[in-house]
């Protein structure tokens, strides 16, 4: 499904990813743990096609694509789908009509009709119900003057809608009290199948109770320093992200 | 009519302006027309070295000479149904004016909806007095220039007055029509609100026909005690189209008024609004929502007074401008001595859709009194590119993104329109100049 190489970027003229190899296969899930500044977001951001961030080496392909050569809408369209870590507030653009111009984008790609209204609005509002999102925030301008916890939602309820191959989700978990933290799980396990990947970049251990990877990768100062099984994260819950630090470098 | 004394700044089309003026026939409003002709030679035509003319140029209009654009022979004049701001099915009522002449039925007592109508002609024979009163200058004399040249030189014009409550919006449909260049039509419209009256009036100003005339048309809102007028002025012309549009509002107590001003046509527009809140209670909300594109240059400048306490004053625009438009946008509000407790807001946005055009804001304050609140906010910029990319990582071409984000922009001023027919004719007019409009509409 996924597979990166060597990739290096730089934001801002500092280099922040410095060589990361990773392989996500159909089906599996991953998470990406690491300290804060490991540049988590930064790999994110950069698969979903961010334009301020320069590509400096390494390739990435997805679904034997070539990635990085697509633009952002392109890459969405086959399949990937970025959760934010802080959603943005449109002001004046409804949530329907954003989801419906995506869905109706990505299907427009594969050579199908647009989604029929009454169709459209049937799935949103079951997928609605899965999230306990309130219909009225269809009609409100997307994410605006939503909490902390209504964004995240908000963003598992467009990956919901739009189904994608592989969704990489940017510390959904963040800022979620465990009510809301367990509802983002069930919506992100909703979609676990044997043709979705899933790439969970979080800072904590406690997401992966609800959301249980295949594969745990830490990441630290750009690079890839340890990946494991699920223990790996129960370990590194134990010891701290300096354990990883200092057995590399033992 | 005896000559006046030419201005030393006289240029072409100013001596044209005297020249039209000097064929007029004699009538009830001379008096104040010569005074309002006086005045406007004295100042002559506007020029950069002006502020609050600065970044409008009219030396090429100035060194061209106009003639009045005719009045069209009864009947002679159908609108084609594609100016039409609103379609039938919103059974509202049409005024229709051509050159600045009413076209109405021959009948004295014409009334719509409650809304009493007769010309201002027939105004200035049976109540000169009244229509006098009106015209008389404000001391804004220098922002209002070309308000005194319409006093000058109108023929005819619209006198409203508005009775009672009045659900039905009426609309005044301005066409001007040219069959040959250098032709100038004067629209003038009076409307009065009488006590704790309401009313919807959208003035749409289109133009049809192989030339079209220099326009400079003139609206007085005068509101009662407790009247409550909703006011749309829509610029809806060619690109050839120089306009040249001045407001002025006198709100007495407890007045309300709403006044939409929106520029989405013409070549050179320039729109003035001088508001006055002369009794305490007056609030006057002014929304300018102003679309460069192309080449066009839109330069508005509003000016609110608080004249008196407890007066309450809410201006936001939001100006776009893409190709190599210019937009510019100046707001001042003034709160003189006596006006304690004055309350304005004056909020401004300006978008930049393209490396060429340019927005010009500038938010004024002059306060003359203590006790007041008083805030302004001016900001310009391109597409915020943290909304974009939103947009774009959910697979939603660039296009749409971007058009979608500019409708957004202008939501602001488009939820407060209470009109929903208006709106709706308007928001249509606007997203067909936008990059992606096709598309955009499929998502309203």
């Amino acid at each position: 499904m996924l597979k990166i190489s060597d990739l290096s970027a730089r934001v801002a003229g500092k280099e922040i990813l410095k060589g990361i190899n990773l392989e996500v296969k159909a089906g599996e899930v991953h998470a990406i743990m690491g300290p804060n500044g490991s540049g988590k977001s930064t790999l994110a951001q950069v698969l979903a096609g961010r334009e301020d961030f320069e590509i400096t080496g390494g390739s990435v392909t997805f679904e034997d694509r070539d990635l990085l050569a697509l633009a952002p809408e392109e890459r969405a369209r086959a399949g990937l789908f970025l959760g934010f870590q802080y959603p943005v507030e449109i002001p004046g653009v409804n949530n329907v009509y954003l989801l419906k111009a995506a869905l109706n984008a990505k299907r427009k790609a594969a050579g199908e009709a647009e989604v029929d209204a009454y169709e459209f609005l049937g799935l949103v509002k079951q997928k609605m119900k899965l999230m306990q999102m309130s219909e009225t925030f269809l009609t409100r301008g997307v994410n605006e003057g939503f909490s902390g916890g209504e964004k995240k939602r908000n963003e598992v309820l467009q990956m919901l809608v739009l189904e994608p191959k592989l969704a990489i989700l940017d510390e959904t978990d963040s800022g979620l009290d465990i009510d809301a933290l367990k509802v983002v799980a069930t919506g992100v396990n909703s979609l676990r199948s044997p043709q979705h990947s899933i790439v969970l970049v979080t800072h904590y251990q406690r997401l992966l109770d609800y959301i249980v990877p295949d594969r745990v990768h830490v990441l630290s100062g750009g690079r890839i320093l340890m990946s494991g099984d699920r223990s790996l994260a129960l370990e590194l819950e134990r010891r701290g992200y300096d354990w990883v630090r200092e057995s590399r470098v033992a | 009519m005896s000559a006046l004394h030419a201005s030393a700044a006289s240029s072409a089309a100013l001596r044209s302006f005297e020249a039209q003026w000097l064929a007029r026939e004699a009538d009830p409003l001379s008096p104040v027309r010569e005074q309002a002709m006086q005045r406007l030679l004295e100042l002559g035509l506007p020029t950069t070295r002006e502020e609050s003319w600065r970044y409008t140029n009219l030396r090429s209009l100035s060194a061209q000479s106009f003639v009045d654009a005719p009045r069209a022979p009864p009947g002679s004049i159908h609108p084609h149904a594609s100016l039409a701001l609103l379609g039938e099915e919103a059974r509202v009522a049409t005024l229709l004016v051509v050159n600045g002449y009413p076209v109405l039925p021959e009948r004295m007592d014409l009334s719509i909806n409650g809304i009493e109508i007769s010309s201002l002609r027939e105004l200035s024979r049976t109540d000169p007095i009244s229509a006098q009163r009106f015209l008389t200058p404000l001391p804004e004399g220098e922002e209002m220039r070309w308000q005194l040249l319409n006093t000058a030189l109108f023929v005819d014009g619209l006198y409203l007055r508005v009775r009672t409550r009045v659900a039905t919006p009426l609309i005044i449909l301005h066409l001007a029509t040219a069959d040959s260049a250098g032709r100038a039509a004067y629209p003038r419209t009076i409307i009065e609100a009488s006590p704790s009256s309401s009313a919807t009036i959208i003035e749409h100003h289109v133009q049809q026909g192989p030339e079209t005339p220099l326009i400079n048309s003139a609206t007085q809102l005068l509101l009662e005690r407790d009247a409550d007028i909703e006011h749309y002025r829509v610029f809806a012309t060619d690109q050839r189209t120089a306009h040249f549009d001045s407001l002025e509002i006198r709100q007495q107590r407890d007045s309300r008024c709403r006044q939409f001003t929106i520029a989405l046509g013409g070549g050179l527009v320039r729109t003035s609004l001088a508001a006055r809140l002369e009794q305490s209670g007056a609030r006057s909300d002014c929304y300018s929502l102003l679309m460069g594109h192309e080449e066009r240059h839109v330069d508005c400048v509003n000016v609110v007074r608080h004249a008196a306490p407890a007066t309450l004053s809410r201006q936001t625009a939001r100006a776009i401008a893409s190709g190599t438009s210019r937009v510019i946008f100046n707001s001042k509000v003034v709160v003189e001595a006596g006006a304690a407790q004055a309350d304005s807001r004056q909020s401004s946005r300006g978008l930049l859709l393209s490396p060429s055009a340019e927005i010009d804001s500038r938010p004024q304050l002059e306060i003359h009194t203590d006790e007041v609140k008083c805030a302004h906010g001016a900001t310009t910029g391109r597409l915020d590119p943290n909304m974009l990319f939103y947009m774009l990582s959910r697979g939603i071409d660039r296009d749409t993104a971007q058009s979608l984000l500019v409708y957004a922009f202008l939501a602001d001023v488009l939820t407060d329109m209470s009109v929903t027919e208006a709106r709706t004719a308007i928001e249509n007019a606007l997203i067909a100049q936008l990059p992606d409009p096709q598309v955009l509409q499929k998502f309203r």
